[in-house]
């Protein structure tokens, strides 16, 4: 019977076939950070369990790391608990830690697949909702609770109901400056913050083949924003050509690549339970103007007004009032005339080296605006070092950014990097949520493009006019 | 975890999309007693939620949707929250919600998101598949729970779950 690629990994990761129930799937690697993980070590304590394969999980610091100098003391207490916490965790337990201190320590889902720990086929959890960025390999990967991060710890193994697979289409190539950012915000548009629910997307089309796997890691980080467990692209000659050669990359790779390219893409008749389509060509730069991934629009649009935006659902338009006021945003104004406190380039969406490159191609293009604070936080210590390597850093400290160390900083509202109450961030990071970035933060999500040509002019801009 | 859901108040939220930032803001993740965790419950949408005494959540679609923080139900759970009826949950949410024993998330069609108001006494029968406002005296059908959900709840959690 064809499958698809989703299928197949299913199908070779199963302990117990549940057939149309719960299913016992094996885990092949287990990433886990600092934030949902003490409750599950304090259970294995408890309950007197080891860790299974300790060889098989990877820890890391990152969610409520200060981005400032390292070696400096973590002044807020109950930061530097949690993550003294994970540091006795694994040497009781015998996990590898990637550190404060450690040149790879990095957002989990930086370091996973710059390490080569992230490979095609495999099935992968954390304790992390965007864990689906790994999909970008042609793993099945997914994020759980801390339960679920104590089972796995217990046992390598999870219990799942089977999703169902959904196919995305993104054909054609996106146009001048428009990037996997603005194709995944696109699609989360179209489909709606729930339109995956319950399903996993495979992303294909001649724009999914064309991205490096940089960008394939940015749409597949956002698929849980489009509601979908997890997010999928076949593995091809650009992903075994990322993977070679990294360091946890084990000597029969060429082997496994030999079958990978043998069986992980969906056959031929392989049925979806869903699909959509989408033209890359037609899709322009996108910006979030509400409180959800979907409340989105083009750059060139105005705010739209909520009775437009409802397409006659109450709910939708009850949703769309309260955004806007959250947002403190007039329906019809225009998108780029919105004025933005501060600028965040960073998070697991678009903290990697391609992003930083085109972020710093339009930062050198002028100087920060008056009165607007902009970061740039690399993804991982590595890429931090890449970029310096390439003079990235300099760009951007001459532009008037903020050349950071890596964590998940701005995006997320956990640590120092915050905004203030009523503060308006143009943010390249993944969530607009009420508070997400700090209690009465307003954010805008955008590519890094988008986000630095925001730095330059102190508003939403079209990066077009600019570069 | 018991199914028993004896009458309560229900406070509503007339949303989708309540997402976990709201739930549980960010900046409490680090907070590891329940009970303290308890008192930012909701805070982002409705900060006298904790002092209001419900037991039970009525809001829309994807309820939950966001982070994978177990925080989350636990927040909700120590508010005194036995369940949360929605008309539908994101995925992480509704798993964790069972998996260590916290609350119920139940899905409920439209005509009870409309019946039921704000500040409504209600319960819930979950074997007979119904729950009642005895405000309005009305009763409406519930959906049941998804096999592996169901277990895990008889199992009072995924620790206690055995598929044999």
């Amino acid at each position: 019977m064809a499958k698809t690629l989703f299928d197949k990994v299913w199908d070779s990761h199963t302990v117990v076939d549940g057939g149309d129930g719960p299913a016992l799937l094996y885990v092949d690697r287990h990433l886990v950070h600092e934030v949902t993980s003490p409750q599950a070590f304090e259970g294995l304590r408890m309950a007197g369990r080891r860790v299974r394969r300790p060889d098989l999980t990877v820890a890391t610091v990152d969610h409520n790391i200060p981005t400032t100098k390292r070696g400096l003391p973590i002044v807020d207490q109950t930061s530097r608990v949690q993550i003294g916490t994970l540091e006795s965790n694994c040497r009781q337990f015998g996990v590898t830690l990637f550190g404060m201190d450690s040149p790879h320590q990095g957002i989990v889902h930086v370091i996973g697949p710059q390490l080569g720990i992230t490979l095609p086929g495999s099935t992968i959890v954390c304790g992390d909702s965007h864990t689906s960025t790994h999909g970008a390999f042609g793993a099945f990967a997914l994020g759980i609770g801390t339960s679920e991060v104590e089972h796995v710890l217990a046992t390598q193994t999870i219990w799942l109901e089977k999703p169902r697979p959904y196919l995305v289409t993104m054909d054609g190539r996106p146009g001048h400056m428009v990037t996997a950012k603005d194709l995944i915000l696109y699609l989360i548009r179209e489909i709606g913050t729930g339109g995956g629910a319950g399903h996993v997307f495979e992303y294909s089309g001649e724009a999914v083949r064309a991205m490096s796997m940089e960008q394939r890691m940015t749409i597949c980080n956002m698929s849980i924003e489009g509601g979908a467990r997890a997010g999928m692209v076949a593995p091809d000659d650009t992903t075994y050509e990322y993977l070679r050669g990294r360091r946890h990359i084990q000597e029969n790779f060429e082997e496994m690549v030999d079958v990978w390219r043998d069986t992980l893409r969906s056959d031929p008749g392989a049925r979806f339970a869903k699909s959509h389509a989408m033209q890359a060509g037609m899709v322009a730069p996108q910006v979030s103007w509400g409180t959800n991934p979907g409340m989105t629009c083009d750059i060139t649009e105005p705010v739209p007004h909520p009775d437009e935006y409802s397409q006659g659902d109450p709910d939708r338009e009850r949703g769309a009032r309260r955004a806007l006021e959250y947002m403190d945003l007039e329906p019809g104004t225009q998108m780029t005339d919105i004025r933005v406190d501060r600028v965040f380039i960073g998070s697991c969406t678009n903290a990697r080296l391609e992003d930083l490159v085109q972020a710093a191609e339009v930062a050198k293009l002028g100087r920060v605006a008056d009165g607007v604070r902009a970061m740039v936080v690399p993804g991982s210590q590595a890429v931090k070092e890449d970029a310096e390597g390439q003079g990235l850093h300099d760009v951007f400290i001459r532009a008037g950014f903020e050349w950071r160390n890596s964590g998940c900083s701005m995006c997320l509202g956990m640590n120092p990097d915050i905004l203030e109450p009523g503060q308006r961030c143009a943010s390249t990071s993944n969530r607009n949520f009420e508070g997400r970035q700090g209690s009465g933060g307003r954010t805008h999500l955008l590519s890094p493009a988008m986000a630095a040509a925001a730095a330059l002019t102190g508003r939403l801009t079209d990066v077009r006019e600019l570069a | 975890m018991t199914v028993d859901c004896p009458a309560g108040r229900a406070i509503k939220y007339e949303r989708d999309n309540i997402d976990t930032d709201v739930i549980i803001p960010g900046q409490y993740l680090k907070i590891h007693d329940y009970s303290e965790l308890a008192t930012h419950a909701m805070e982002g949408l409705d900060p006298s939620f904790h002092s209001k005494g419900g037991s039970y959540i009525v809001a829309g679609r994807n309820f939950g949707c966001g982070s994978s923080r177990e925080h989350a139900p636990i927040a909700l759970a120590e508010s005194g929250i036995r369940a949360v009826l929605a008309l539908s949950f994101a995925r992480i949410f509704y798993r964790n919600s069972v998996d260590g024993a916290f609350l119920l998330p139940i899905e409920i069609e439209q005509d009870a998101y409309s019946g039921i108001s704000d500040g409504d006494d209600i319960s819930v029968d979950v074997d007979g598949g119904t729950l009642t406002d005895h405000t309005t005296s009305r009763s409406y059908s519930i959906k049941p729970f998804p096999e592996i959900i169901r277990r895990i709840i008889d199992s009072g959690g995924l620790f206690g779950y055995d598929p044999e």
